[in-house]
Parts: structure tokens; C-alpha cells; sequence
């Protein structure tokens, strides 16, 4: 709060410091210099070819001279303008061209910079699929096999799927389909950008290609090295109806490059337990004495959006509570009543966070965040009661219960604390994880 | 009414005064603001079909004018011999209560002036559409093409150095060394 409080006293004094009115002489002369710079822009030229067109049409004393310069700029037309954009062409072309024949491809699926939110992806031909969720669930997937394991390293649980088509939990194998399935030309050339020494040619669609959809697309940024004429990244703007547009990114894309196969491992690692009806059962029967009223059977529903204030937090667990009343104290100090129960997202102990559902047009401060958090496909179970220490048995019979339903995780495990402090009879946690289904 | 007067309409005409303020503001020279100005409508001019295809076009130009005052600040310090003493100059008072209360108002914007002039070129341009301009951190991050988190360290330490060098401005900052000393 003291730090808060040293940055807000710093800004106000950079502010008073520096807002000051211009006085009126000074004014009249930038306005005048607005003026001039107006007439510059409204006289530019659309387009070097109708100035071209222009000049030929003008007196006939000129007609010769503009000739030259016609013949000039054509020239300079043919030599820098038409290969610049036969260029991109072909950039473009070398880069849809790679990921249509891919051998391996590998990615990362930014959802969100901070706290960070996604997933790296790894595939090589034949059908060796990884998927590797920063929220803790990890899937391999052999689909020459028909085999697939997930990981839940939270839990330090797997299970084990085969005899059918199997399928990476967080769509990511969509995006490859995204990939290969580019149109044979953009809709929009974006242009060059020097980014980190390489020059990249950006280029837009505004719809997803045949035979793919992408909910709420406003636009499809790919950004290729001229030089490799590789995919560098894709930035993707998603636009629902009544809700802010926000960014997803695909970035780190290596295409026929060298891919781990150890990455593609379907046994499991040691230590982690396998998830079968037998376990959960026992697990289940174990914790009830102590949970007399947990319910154990997921419940798959759709999740409302919402926006939310959040402390984005690393390291122990344990931090939670304290976390959670520091939000809680934030929002007073704001003025700001919470519309919902508090709740916490862990994805790992480098990332998770905790805090409040809020009104939408709530404005906060660093290190505090307003986030959105997007409807979802999920899993939910309410446990009665007080939430106690045995936090990994029952997301183990919870995940459990999601899998025997034939939906894998897709999203960081999330609690939402319910009740008085106070009174124990009257709290309870839902258990929530995003699902995607299995098959 | 041809296209480049619709942009003109949308992108440059909501945002002329805060533009000229914009460069006021750092420069605060009648003389030189002129110059700084027309070298920042110049840079507008070169970029504008980029200008009219960003994401975030006005933060764009806004941004633009204050890397344009920035960098004249900083050819103007560096000509007065300012960043050879690497530091704020000697001649600013010491940081007890009754110095603090000498400066005057003048004196103490010109200080403020100096230390921002003293910033490195990102620190200064972030710390600058942040605090002065309010513009929000999105986007700042979209005009400077580059990410949120990274325009929040430009911020963050930039008033850190700020705070160094302008402590006895502060009054927060000054209690807490005075009680420590």
C-alpha cells in the first residue's frame, strides 16, 4: 500500500509538474503549423498512381517533362513497388506452402501474458501430438496407436486412453488445422516490422479458411520472416457480441524443425498414480468420513462470463487466504462491492491467482488486475463444509469423475469459497475446471 | 470532402489540442516547442499510412510527440552540459523540510523537467503517456509495439529513478528519510 501510495504521489508530481497551459502565443502558432500539416494531408495523394495520372493531365507545356517523370516513376514502379508486393507474395505463399507439408510443427498458444496462460504444442508425422497446459495438465497422444496420456501434474495423477480417437483436451490441434488450411492469398497485407533483427511481412484474414471456424473472429494477424519465409507468429483478435475484443497469440512456431521425441513418451512418469474406478472408489470411501457431505459426481455446464478483480501470486498455496483479504481490503479502499464469492485459480505455484468477481467497469491498479473470464464448457462440484487440508484427494476423485464423463480438462483448476468465515455450516467450495470433451 | 480528410477527422482533429500539449508540456520553451512540434508533424506525415492502419492510431501520434519533445529535451540538456555531471545538477537544494519550502514553483518544474530529461528514451516516453497523459497501459503497450508488462517496467522504473532524484519533492518520500535519518 506504502508503495502505491510513493507511485500515485510520484505521478500526481510529474503531473503538476508538468500541466501547464500553453500560453496563447504559443498556442497560435502550433494551430497555425496544424493548419499547414491539415492542407498536407488532405492534398495527399491517395496513391502513387493517380498522382502519376495527375501530372499527365496538366498543362501542355509540362506534358513532356511529365512524361519523363511517368517513365521515371514507372520505372521506379516496376523495380521497387511491384516486386516489394510479388515479394510478400511469395513470402506468403513459401510460409502456407511449409505448413501445409509439415513434418512437425511446434507452437505456443498464448491465452493471456499475465498472469500467463497457455499451452505449447508439439507434433510430428505421423501423429504424435503433446499438448503441455500451463495450468498443470499435460496430454501425449500417439494417434497411430490410438493411445493417449493425460497428466495431471497437480495431482501427480494419469490416465490412460485407447481404442479410439483421440484427441488433444485444449483444441490445439484446431489451430493446426488454422494453419495448414491458409487461403492461397491474404486479405490484407499488413506490411513490414523489424522485430528482435528479423523483417517480417504481416498478413490479415479476416474469416477463418474453408473448412474451419473460429468463433468470433475479427481478425487473423500471420507474421512471416521475410528472410526464412517461415511463420514467426499469428496474433488473433476475438470479438463476442457485448464483450470487449481480447488478443490470443501464437507465437515461438517452428515448422519441420527437430522435435524431442521423448516429448511424445506415453509411459508415465514415476511417482504419479493412475486414475482408475478402483482408486477413485477407495479414495472417495477414505475422505468421506471426514466430508460427509462431498459430492464427488462433476456436473458439465455451461460458465457464466465474468469480470473479475485478481492478485496474481508465486509460490506456496498457503498464501491463499492472506491473498484473498488483501483483494478483499483493495476493493474496499476502491469502494467496490464484490459481486460474487471469492475465488482462486492455481495453474501452477508460478502462477495462480486470487480475488473477486466485480462490476465491469471497475478500474485498478497494479499489482492488482482486472481480468475477464470467459464462458466456458466446465466441470463443477460443491463440497460442503469447510475446505480442509485434503485438497489433492478430492481434485484427484473430482478429475476422476470428469474423465469417467468422457471430458479431459481444458483450463486451470479453480475454488470459489461460499459462506460465512465464521460458521462453518454454512460454507462451501465449488471445485471448477474448464473440459473439452474427450471424443 | 475526399478520404484523407475523413482521416484527418477521425485521427488527428479530437486529438489537436492534447497533441500541442503534449509537447508543451516537455519542452516549455516558446521557442524551441515550434520546432519540436513541426518535427513531430513531420514524423506523423512520413508514417501516415502506417498511422491509419495501427490498432490504437491516436495513441500512436500521441506517442509520437512525446518521443519527438523527449528527444529536443534531451539535445537541449545535453547541449547546456547536463548529462556530462550525470546527475541533477548540484545547485538543487538539500532535501530538509525548509530548502524544500525555498524552492519555488518555477524552480521545481524545471527539476522535473531535468530528471525526466535524465531517463532513458523508453522510461521516459512510458512514464510520460502514463502520468501525464493518462493514456492506459494497453494502450501505450500498442503504440510502443510492445507488451503491457513490459510498458509496466518502463513505468515502474522510471519512478524509481524519479524518485531518487526528485526525493525532496516528494513529501511521502521525505518524511520516511527524515524519520530514518
Amino acid at each position: 500500500m506504502r508503495d502505491q501510495n510513493a507511485n500515485n504521489e510520484m505521478d500526481e508530481l510529474i503531473r503538476r509538474k508538468t500541466q501547464v497551459e500553453i500560453p496563447a502565443e504559443v498556442e497560435d502558432r502550433l494551430r497555425h503549423r496544424l493548419t499547414e500539416f491539415r492542407t498536407r494531408v488532405e492534398q495527399r495523394p491517395p496513391n502513387r498512381w493517380r498522382s502519376l495520372a495527375y501530372s499527365l493531365t496538366y498543362r501542355p507545356p509540362l506534358r513532356a517533362m511529365a512524361m519523363a517523370a511517368a517513365a521515371l516513376v514507372a520505372v521506379a514502379v516496376g523495380l521497387v513497388l511491384i516486386p516489394r508486393e510479388a515479394n510478400a507474395s511469395r513470402v506468403y505463399a513459401a510460409a502456407a506452402q511449409q505448413l501445409r507439408n509439415s513434418q512437425s510443427l511446434e507452437y505456443t498458444f498464448v491465452f493471456s501474458e499475465l498472469p500467463y496462460v497457455g499451452v505449447d504444442f508439439s507434433y510430428a508425422a505421423p501423429g504424435y501430438q503433446r499438448v503441455n497446459c500451463s495450468w498443470g495438465i499435460e496430454v501425449r497422444a500417439d494417434h497411430t496407436a490410438r493411445k493417449q496420456i493425460v497428466l495431471m501434474h497437480l495431482t501427480r495423477m494419469y490416465v490412460v486412453e485407447s481404442g479410439k480417437q483421440v484427441e488433444s483436451p485444449a483444441n490445439s490441434d484446431d489451430w493446426v488445422k488454422q494453419l495448414e488450411s491458409l487461403p492461397p492469398a491474404a486479405d490484407q497485407v499488413l506490411g513490414e516490422r523489424q522485430v528482435g533483427g528479423k523483417r517480417l511481412i504481416g498478413y490479415r484474414f479476416v474469416k477463418a479458411p474453408d473448412g474451419t471456424s473460429i468463433p468470433g473472429l475479427k481478425s487473423f494477424d500471420l507474421w512471416v520472416d521475410a528472410g526464412t519465409r517461415q511463420a514467426d507468429h499469428v496474433d488473433i483478435a476475438i470479438e463476442e457480441q457485448g464483450k470487449p475484443v481480447y488478443q490470443m497469440h501464437i507465437r515461438n512456431i517452428r515448422v519441420n524443425g527437430q522435435v524431442d521425441r521423448s516429448l511424445f513418451d506415453l509411459t508415465p512418469p514415476a511417482g504419479y498414480t493412475v486414475i482408475t474406478a478402483a482408486s477413485a472408489e477407495a479414495r472417495a470411501s477414505k475422505t468421506a468420513p471426514q466430508q460427509n457431505a462431498l459430492v464427488l459426481q462433476a456436473q458439465i455446464r455451461q460458465s457464466v462470463a465474468l469480470t473479475a478483480v485478481v492478485l496474481p501470486m508465486t509460490g506456496s498455496y498457503a498464501q491463499t487466504q492472506a491473498a484473498s483479504e488483501r483483494v478483499e481490503s483493495y476493493l474496499k479502499t476502491l469502494g467496490v462491492t464484490p459481486v460474487g464469492p471469492p475465488f482462486g485459480r492455481f495453474e501452477s505455484v508460478q502462477s495462480w491467482d486470487t480475488g473477486y468477481p466485480v462490476p465491469l467497469a471497475t478500474h485498478v491498479e497494479a499489482p492488482f488486475q482486472l481480468v475477464s473470464v470467459p464462458a466456458a464448457q466446465i466441470a463443477s462440484v460443491v463440497v460442503n463444509g469447510p475446505w480442509g487440508p485434503d485438497s489433492t484427494g478430492r481434485w484427484g476423485a473430482f478429475l476422476k469423475s470428469v474423465v469417467e464423463q468422457g471430458y479431459l480438462p481444458a483450463g486451470p483448476p479453480m475454488e470459489i469459497w461460499s459462506g460465512d468465515d465464521t460458521k462453518v455450516q454454512t460454507q462451501s467450495t465449488e471445485m471448477r475446471i474448464a473440459v473439452t470433451k474427450a471424443n | 470532402m475526399n478520404d484523407r480528410h475523413l482521416q484527418y477527422e477521425r485521427l488527428i482533429a479530437p486529438i489537436e489540442n492534447r497533441m500541442m500539449r503534449a509537447v508543451w508540456r516537455v519542452m516549455r520553451d516558446p521557442n524551441d516547442v515550434e520546432d519540436a512540434f513541426q518535427e513531430a508533424l513531420l514524423t506523423v506525415w512520413k508514417r501516415w499510412d502506417r498511422i491509419c492502419i495501427h490498432p490504437n492510431p491516436q495513441a500512436l501520434v500521441l506517442q509520437i510527440c512525446i518521443n519527438t519533445a523527449h528527444d529536443a529535451l534531451r539535445r537541449k540538456l545535453r547541449q547546456r552540459k547536463w548529462l556530462e555531471a550525470g546527475a541533477v545538477p548540484e545547485d538543487i537544494p538539500d532535501s530538509s523540510h525548509s530548502a524544500t519550502q525555498d524552492i519555488s514553483g518555477a524552480e521545481q518544474e524545471t527539476q522535473v523537467l531535468h530528471a525526466i530529461g535524465l531517463l532513458p528514451k523508453n522510461q521516459a516516453r512510458a512514464i510520460l503517456m502514463h502520468a501525464v497523459e493518462e493514456v492506459p497501459y494497453g494502450d501505450i503497450a500498442a503504440a510502443m509495439d510492445c507488451r503491457e508488462s513490459t510498458v509496466r517496467k518502463h513505468v515502474a522504473r522510471a519512478r524509481a529513478k524519479l524518485r531518487s532524484l526528485l526525493s525532496h519533492l516528494i513529501p511521502a518520500v521525505h518524511k520516511e528519510e527524515s524519520s530514518h535519518a
